[in-house]
C-alpha cells in the first residue's frame, strides 16, 4: 500500500508526555481515535470544552459510521458456510477412505500372492518325498481303527475327476478327499492297513515332480504305479506289502477316455 | 458514550473449551461451528467493505471459512480466532488479485444496500455514508472498518496491517478528515456531525 498522498511519517508523536498537546496535534489524535483514553488527549479535553465537544462530535461521528457500515449480512450465508465445509470434509474423507481401500486392496492382493507362492510352489524334487511329507503332515487326521468308511459310490464320483473309477473296493476305505498335492489337486485315499493307514494318491502327472518308483525312509515306504495321465502313489508302514496293494489297484482301476 | 460497547471481543463468544483430543473430527466440527456463528457476519462486513460488492465478499468469507477449517488445529487461542480469520480473509482477497486482475470499477456498485431497521432519513444517510466510505482510498478505508466495525485499537490494527502504528493513526486520522471534509461540503449533512 503506497501512501502516495503524503508521508505518513510528517505526522508529530501523539503520545509523547513531554509536550503540551496544540491544536493541531489534538486535531490529529482525537480523529485517529475518537475514543482516546491517552493522558495527554484527557488533559487537554479537561482544560478546553471545545476539544471535549469535538470529541464528543467525533464519537458520534463514529456511530454514525459504525451504523453505515453495518450492512446486512445475508440471512443464509452462515447454513452455506457450514453446509460447505461439510461438503469439502465429506469429500475430504471420500478420498481419505478411497485411499484406505487402495492401501487394503493392495495388501489383500500381495497377501494373496504370497500365500498362493508359499502354497503352490514346488519345494519337493520328487514324488516320493513329497507323499512321504504329506503322510506325516496328516498322520494324526487319521487312525487305523477310525470307523468312518467311505463307500465305493463316493470313492468313484471323485475318482470321475480323474477320469477314472474302481470295480471293487480295494479295502476299507477310511476317508477320500480331494487335497492340494504339491499344488496339484490329487485324490488322497485313506485305507485300514495291517498296523496302520494306507495312503493311496492319484495324482495327475505333472513335469515338475520327478517319478520315483519306490521310496522310502525309517519308518514308511512308498511306491508309485505310473498310469497315462495320472500316478497312483500308495504310502504304508513297513509291515504292509505294497505290491499287494499295487496289484489291486492295477486290477482294480478302470480308466475312461 | 456508548461507543466503548463496541470493543467486544466476539472470541469470547467461542467458549466451547477446546476439549484435549482437540484433533477429533467432532471436536473440530464443534469448534467450526461456533467460529461461524459467532464471527462469519464481522467477517462479511470486513469483506464487503474490502471488496465493495456483495457476492465477491460472500466468495470471499466462504473461501476464508473453507481454508479455516482446514488450517483450524493451528488456532491455539480462539481469542485471536478473529483476528486469525480477517488475516486468512486478506489474504485469499490478495490472491483473489493474482488469479484475475479484474480491476475493481469506481465504487458504483456500492450502491443501494438494504434497509435495516432506522428511520428513512437515517436510511438516507447511511447510504450518502457508505458511499462515502467506499470512495476513500482503500488504504484509509481499511483501518477505519477495522476501528470502527471490529473495535480494535491502533497497535492490533497495525499488526494485522503489518504497519507501524504511527502510520495506522495517521491512516485514521486522514480517513475521518476526509469523510469530515466531505461533510462539511454538504451542509444537509451536517446534522451527523452535530445533533
Amino acid at each position: 500500500m503506497n501512501d502516495n498522498h503524503t508521508s505518513d511519517r510528517d505526522m508529530p508523536k501523539i503520545d509523547n508526555p513531554t509536550n503540551k498537546m496544540d491544536d493541531l496535534q489534538y486535531r490529529r489524535s482525537i480523529y485517529a481515535d475518537p475514543t482516546s483514553q491517552n493522558e495527554d488527549v484527557i488533559a487537554a479535553q479537561n482544560a478546553d470544552p471545545a476539544k471535549k465537544q469535538l470529541a464528543h462530535d467525533l464519537c458520534l461521528f463514529d456511530e454514525q459510521l459504525k451504523q453505515a457500515m453495518n450492512i446486512p449480512v445475508p440471512d443464509d450465508l452462515c447454513n452455506k458456510l457450514l453446509l460447505r465445509q461439510t461438503l469439502a470434509s465429506h469429500q475430504q474423507e471420500k478420498r481419505k477412505s478411497r485411499v484406505h481401500l487402495a492401501l487394503a486392496a493392495s495388501v489383500a492382493i500381495v497377501a494373496g500372492l504370497v500365500v498362493n507362492y508359499l502354497q503352490f510352489s514346488s519345494s519337493y524334487t520328487n514324488l516320493g518325498d513329497y507323499a512321504l511329507a504329506h503322510v506325516y503332515h496328516e498322520e494324526n487326521d487319521f487312525y487305523n481303527d477310525d470307523s468312518n468308511r467311505v463307500s465305493l459310490t463316493t470313492l468313484n464320483k471323485k475318482m470321475a475327476t480323474f477320469n477314472g473309477g474302481f470295480n471293487e473296493s480295494l479295502g476299507e476305505l477310511i476317508s477320500a478327499d480331494y487335497c492340494r498335492f504339491d499344488g496339484m489337486k490329487s485324490l488322497h485315499l485313506v485305507y485300514q492297513g495291517l498296523t496302520d493307514t494306507v495312503a493311496v494318491f492319484i495324482v495327475p502327472k505333472k513335469e515338475h515332480l520327478s517319478f520315483t518308483n519306490k521310496f522310502s525312509d525309517n519308518k514308511l515306504q512308498g511306491e508309485s504305479l505310473g498310469f497315462q495321465n495320472t500316478n497312483i502313489l500308495v504310502v504304508a508302514d513297513k509291515n504292509e506289502s505294497l505290491e499287494m496293494w499295487q496289484r489291486a489297484i492295477n486290477d482294480n482301476i478302470t480308466w475312461s477316455i | 458514550m456508548k461507543i466503548f460497547g463496541n470493543k467486544k471481543t466476539p472470541a469470547q463468544v467461542l467458549d466451547t473449551e477446546p476439549s484435549k483430543n482437540s484433533n477429533s473430527m467432532a471436536t473440530k466440527q464443534v469448534r467450526y461451528e461456533a467460529l461461524v456463528k459467532a464471527l462469519h457476519g464481522d467477517l462479511y462486513r470486513y469483506a464487503y467493505w474490502l471488496t465493495h460488492d456483495k457476492q465477491v465478499a460472500e466468495d470471499l468469507v466462504q473461501e476464508t471459512f473453507l481454508r479455516a477449517w482446514r488450517a483450524l488445529d493451528s488456532l491455539k487461542d480462539e481469542k485471536a480466532a478473529k483476528s486469525w480469520l480477517i488475516t486468512i480473509l486478506r489474504r485469499e482477497n490478495a490472491r483473489r488479485f493474482e488469479r484475475k486482475r479484474f480491476d475493481m470499477s469506481e465504487y458504483e456498485e456500492a450502491s443501494i444496500m438494504d434497509t435495516q431497521s432506522t428511520t428513512t432519513e437515517q436510511v438516507i444517510e447511511n447510504q450518502w455514508l457508505r458511499d462515502k466510505i467506499a470512495q476513500l482510498p482503500p488504504e484509509y478505508s481499511e483501518p477505519l472498518v477495522l476501528q470502527v466495525l471490529g473495535g480494535y485499537s491502533g497497535e492490533d490494527i497495525a499488526s494485522m496491517l503489518n504497519l507501524n502504528k504511527n502510520t495506522v493513526m495517521t491512516r485514521l486520522f486522514r480517513a475521518r478528515n476526509q469523510l469530515k471534509d466531505a461533510l462539511e461540503k454538504e451542509p444537509g449533512k451536517m446534522r451527523l456531525l452535530h445533533e
